[in-house]
């Protein structure tokens, strides 16, 4: 199982859409910051990652997630999180990320 | 751990990030055949998953191009009402800590043991059923 991304610019809301598919870990974790921050340097905007499809997330891209964050920060952006799944959302409480990222959606608890 | 009644599965993983995806399958599919509730089983999958992060990270950097030839072990322990689960690697260690893989596999499981040894690491970590936990 791999991942997939698909990004969009949103105009209204000034930032990229991104949504998020699949499963990422420890062997993805690195090209997902990679392609994540290519968009970031392309536009220096926002940033919404939509994971209604994503089915797995571990420590490794939870890490590579924050390095994305700091990049946006560093050009005045905010990173959201959007429907994450609640056996997912557990795991950014767990490591208390759901403080750091802004998480919006129905399935945020 | 004594393990004379309960039945055994032994997976046998090269340490090779590649492959983590087919512990949490494993993980997934041992766990429902327990009877776990989809919450325990995405707990369950989730720290299986992040025990064979945290082996592969800790192996040395000089070594990996090497010891991605070599393989660590998962043992599925399947008692009547909790799953064990011990995973171990042999081999020289790198220093470094891996500290979120930890706080994670502590939460998502009921009792975990991490012994590091100079030839060595074992992950040994278990989880009950919610309804065995009801009648303590």
């Amino acid at each position: 199982m791999d991942y997939t991304l698909d990004a969009r610019f949103d105009q209204e809301r000034k930032g990229w859409v991104v949504t998020i598919s699949g499963e990422v870990d420890i062997f993805n974790s690195a090209d997902m910051k990679k392609s994540l921050t290519e968009l970031i340097n392309e536009k220096n905007t926002d940033m919404i990652l939509d994971c209604k499809s994503l089915d797995y997330i571990d420590s490794t891209a939870l890490g590579a997630l924050v390095g994305v964050l700091k990049n946006v920060r560093s050009y005045g952006g905010v990173m959201y999180m959007r429907n994450v799944k609640p056996s997912l959302s557990k795991l950014f409480r767990i490591t208390n990320l759901d403080k750091v990222f802004v998480m919006e959606g129905d399935d945020v608890e | 751990m004594s393990n004379n009644n309960v039945e055994c599965i032994k997976l046998s993983l090269p340490l090779n990030s590649a492959y983590v995806s087919a512990a949490r399958l494993t993980a997934s599919s041992v766990a429902n055949r327990l009877g776990f509730e989809t919450d325990e089983i995405e707990d369950i999958k989730a720290a299986v998953s992040e025990s064979c992060t945290y082996i592969i990270k800790k192996q040395p950097i000089e070594t990996s191009v090497s010891s991605a030839h070599e393989n660590f072990t998962i043992k599925f322990f399947l008692g009547e009402n909790a799953l064990s689960v011990e995973i171990t690697t042999h081999g020289p260690l790198s220093g470094e800590q891996d500290g979120m893989s930890i706080i994670m596999i502590k939460a998502l499981m009921d009792d975990v043991t991490i012994t590091e040894e100079p030839d060595g690491a074992t992950i040994i970590m278990s989880k009950e059923h919610k309804e065995s936990r009801l009648f303590e």
